[in-house]
């Protein structure tokens, strides 16, 4: 009415609130989603309440076919032929992550709920001296396995790591001859059967004489075993160093290992470490090798070179054949403890390599 | 008065500095040529450095310069396959004699890259020092080091305040600054420059050439550039490299930059410079 105000230009109101335009879909689009989804799920249900199928039988051989087949006729509905494609490979790539997240969670579940049954502090920091298979789980515990994993793991770590690095260099740094003949070996070692490395400690090292079954012949088989993890991983992180690093540094009148040691390295200083944890994880459950090379012992041991020693995974392999329902739970206690050292290592080293890394 | 004393003396050093008066030689090239594999990259270049000027290599892409320029501080023998013919002497010796050490001589003949390339596990501080440590020089006043190298690359005001911070906070330009003070650093004779400033902005290429021209009063320096107004104005001399198609570059006219840019004796040097191709 007061026409002097009309000379402004008018705004709309939907312009001053964000909009997202791109993701507007027509209602044919939500109604192909809904019946995409609606279909299959209400068959596979049916299916479950009306036959004896079981459920993860139902999930992986009606369900999601079912699923998939579903959503690409609900592509084509919304989309034309290329929405068959794009929808099918949306669905097929939720489903498998749902589905080996349920494989993954349900055995974490597993160990969790039957692994706590058998914590508590003593189960901790009590061995099993006087400990048999029938004694109440109020009494003895992994204390001297955790040591035993600790020693074995921690030697291993020490003459797997040096020796995996000065590999890699070989190949990425030094690039001399024998690049293709170390990197088939180390490729071919990784197929090793963990057993053999036991075997293998075992034939050289403990019948010769040379040393007893022990945390070091242990440590050796599994260090083994972790070499090739470690050389392998850490040949692809000081791969991704780049070139002008190297040449920079030789420009500045460097020796080649001042290179190696003062640029390349620090640079690709979280790779390593991820080396090194790959490497620990390779190896940390491993039963087979101390089997043959450690034996096994309810005593605490701390002396790497004198006595047979038990670690986590041959206490679990002891534990968990027994008839008695006890020692059963203390194997699912000792994988519990096994899983949450893992877990408590991988997160501390990340926590360490991120916080001093310079590189952000 | 004495304003007027400062500026005919400066006028006299821009006289001395572009004058054809005889100079000391300090790096030459005598007949090199410059194999990759069974590939020959460069044939027969001769070219004169002499002491404390800026000689600026000019050429379209794939002619060799930067192949060349890196045969002068022996980087190029670390690519696989890579040969050579003919000498190149510094302070009338042969870098390429068997009793050389390639450690030496690029402690002597340092190197600026097209792409900065400060070590990332570093500080500022660190970068500026770290030629020092990669070539176990010894040196005390590491301070006094660091500012007064920050200071020739420019880069002191910039960063006085932040020395210990990551060298990767630092944008692009400062980036080859911090670089350029750590080639000088190891007190380098002669300063290598392979396109400085082409992965940078107009601001900050104008500041490295300011560094560069501050620098020639000390060094001798060798830069590849694409830019021909870069060359006008931060060059003495200028080498014109060209390679048909095929084959192996060749130095087509060399001299001083006022008489390539200004007075050419070539065609292909005249149409180069004026733009025309490359």
């Amino acid at each position: 009415m007061t026409t002097l105000m009309s000379e402004a230009p008018e705004i709309r109101e939907q312009d001053l609130v964000p909009q997202r335009p791109w993701s507007k879909r027509p209602t044919s689009f939500w109604l192909a989603a809904l019946l995409g989804t609606a279909v299959p799920l209400s068959f596979a249900g049916v299916l479950y309440f009306t036959t004896e199928i079981a459920a993860p039988l139902l999930l992986i051989v009606v369900y999601l076919p079912l699923q998939l087949v579903s959503a690409g006729v609900a592509g084509y509905v919304a989309k034309g032929k290329h929405g068959i494609l794009d929808s099918g490979l949306i669905v097929f790539a939720i489903g498998s992550t749902i589905l080996s997240a349920v494989i993954l969670g349900s055995m974490l579940a597993t160990i969790i709920a039957r692994g706590f049954e058998a914590l508590r502090p003593s189960f901790i920091f009590q061995n099993s001296v006087y400990i048999s298979p029938s004694t109440p789980l109020d009494y003895g515990g992994v204390g001297h396995a955790i040591v035993g994993t600790f020693l074995i793991v921690g030697i291993a770590t020490i003459i797997s790591v040096p020796l995996g690095i000065a590999s890699a260099v070989y190949v990425t740094e030094i690039r001399g001859r024998a690049v293709p003949y170390v990197r088939f070996f180390v490729q071919a070692m990784s197929g090793v059967p963990s057993v053999v490395a036991g075997l293998f400690v075992l034939t050289v090292f403990i019948l010769t004489g040379v040393m007893r079954q022990s945390a070091l012949a242990g440590a050796i088989a599994y260090a083994i075993l972790m070499l090739p993890t470690v050389a392998r991983t850490a040949e692809e992180v000081l791969r991704l160093v780049p070139e002008d690093l190297r040449t920079g540094a030789l420009a500045l009148g460097s020796t080649r290992s001042r290179v190696v040691f003062n640029v390349v390295l620090p640079a690709a200083r979280t790779g390593v470490i991820t080396a090194m944890l790959l490497g620990v994880a390779r190896v940390v459950g491993e039963t087979a090798p101390l089997l043959l090379t450690a034996l096994k012992n309810d005593q605490t041991v701390v002396n790497p070179f004198s006595d047979p020693i038990s670690a986590l995974p041959t206490f679990i392999f002891d534990n968990v054949a027994q008839p008695y329902p006890d020692a059963v739970t203390r194997a699912w206690g000792a994988a519990l403890v096994l899983m949450v050292i893992v877990a408590v290592l991988f997160t501390l080293t990340r926590l360490l390599s991120g916080r001093n890394s310079m590189n952000k | 008065m004495e304003e007027t004393v400062i500026a005919m003396e400066a006028l006299d050093a821009e006289i001395a500095r572009t004058e054809k008066a005889p100079k000391q030689i300090e790096m030459s090239a005598n007949g090199v040529s410059v194999w990759f594999g069974k590939r020959k990259v460069l044939e027969n270049v001769n070219i004169d450095f002499p002491k404390k000027t800026v000689t600026a290599l000019i050429g379209p892409s794939g002619c060799g310069k930067s192949t060349f320029l890196r045969t002068l501080n022996r980087l190029h023998e670390l690519i696989p396959g890579a040969a050579l013919a003919g000498e190149v002497l510094y302070e009338g010796d042969d870098i390429y004699r068997q009793d050389v050490d390639p450690v030496h001589i690029r402690l002597a003949i340092g190197m600026v890259f097209q792409k900065p390339n400060p070590f990332p596990s570093m500080t500022i501080r660190g970068n500026v020092l770290s030629g020092l440590k990669l070539s176990g020089l010894k040196r005390k006043d590491h301070d006094e080091l660091v500012e007064q190298t920050l200071i020739s690359a420019g880069l002191w005001k910039e960063v006085k305040d932040r020395l210990n911070a990551p060298a990767g906070d630092l944008s692009g330009g400062q980036q080859q600054r911090l670089v350029i003070a750590r080639a000088l650093a190891v007190n380098p004779h002669v300063l290598l420059m392979d396109e400085p400033c082409s992965a940078l902005d107009p601001a900050s290429t104008l500041k490295i050439e300011e560094t560069i021209r501050e620098l020639s009063k000390d060094i001798t320096i060798i830069i590849v550039t694409h830019n021909m107004q870069q060359a006008v104005r931060v060059s003495d001399y200028t080498a014109f490299f060209l390679a048909e198609e095929n084959q192996p570059g060749f130095v087509v006219e060399q001299g001083l930059t006022t008489e390539i840019f200004g007075n050419p004796r070539d065609n292909r040097t005249l149409d180069y410079v004026n733009g025309r191709f490359g």
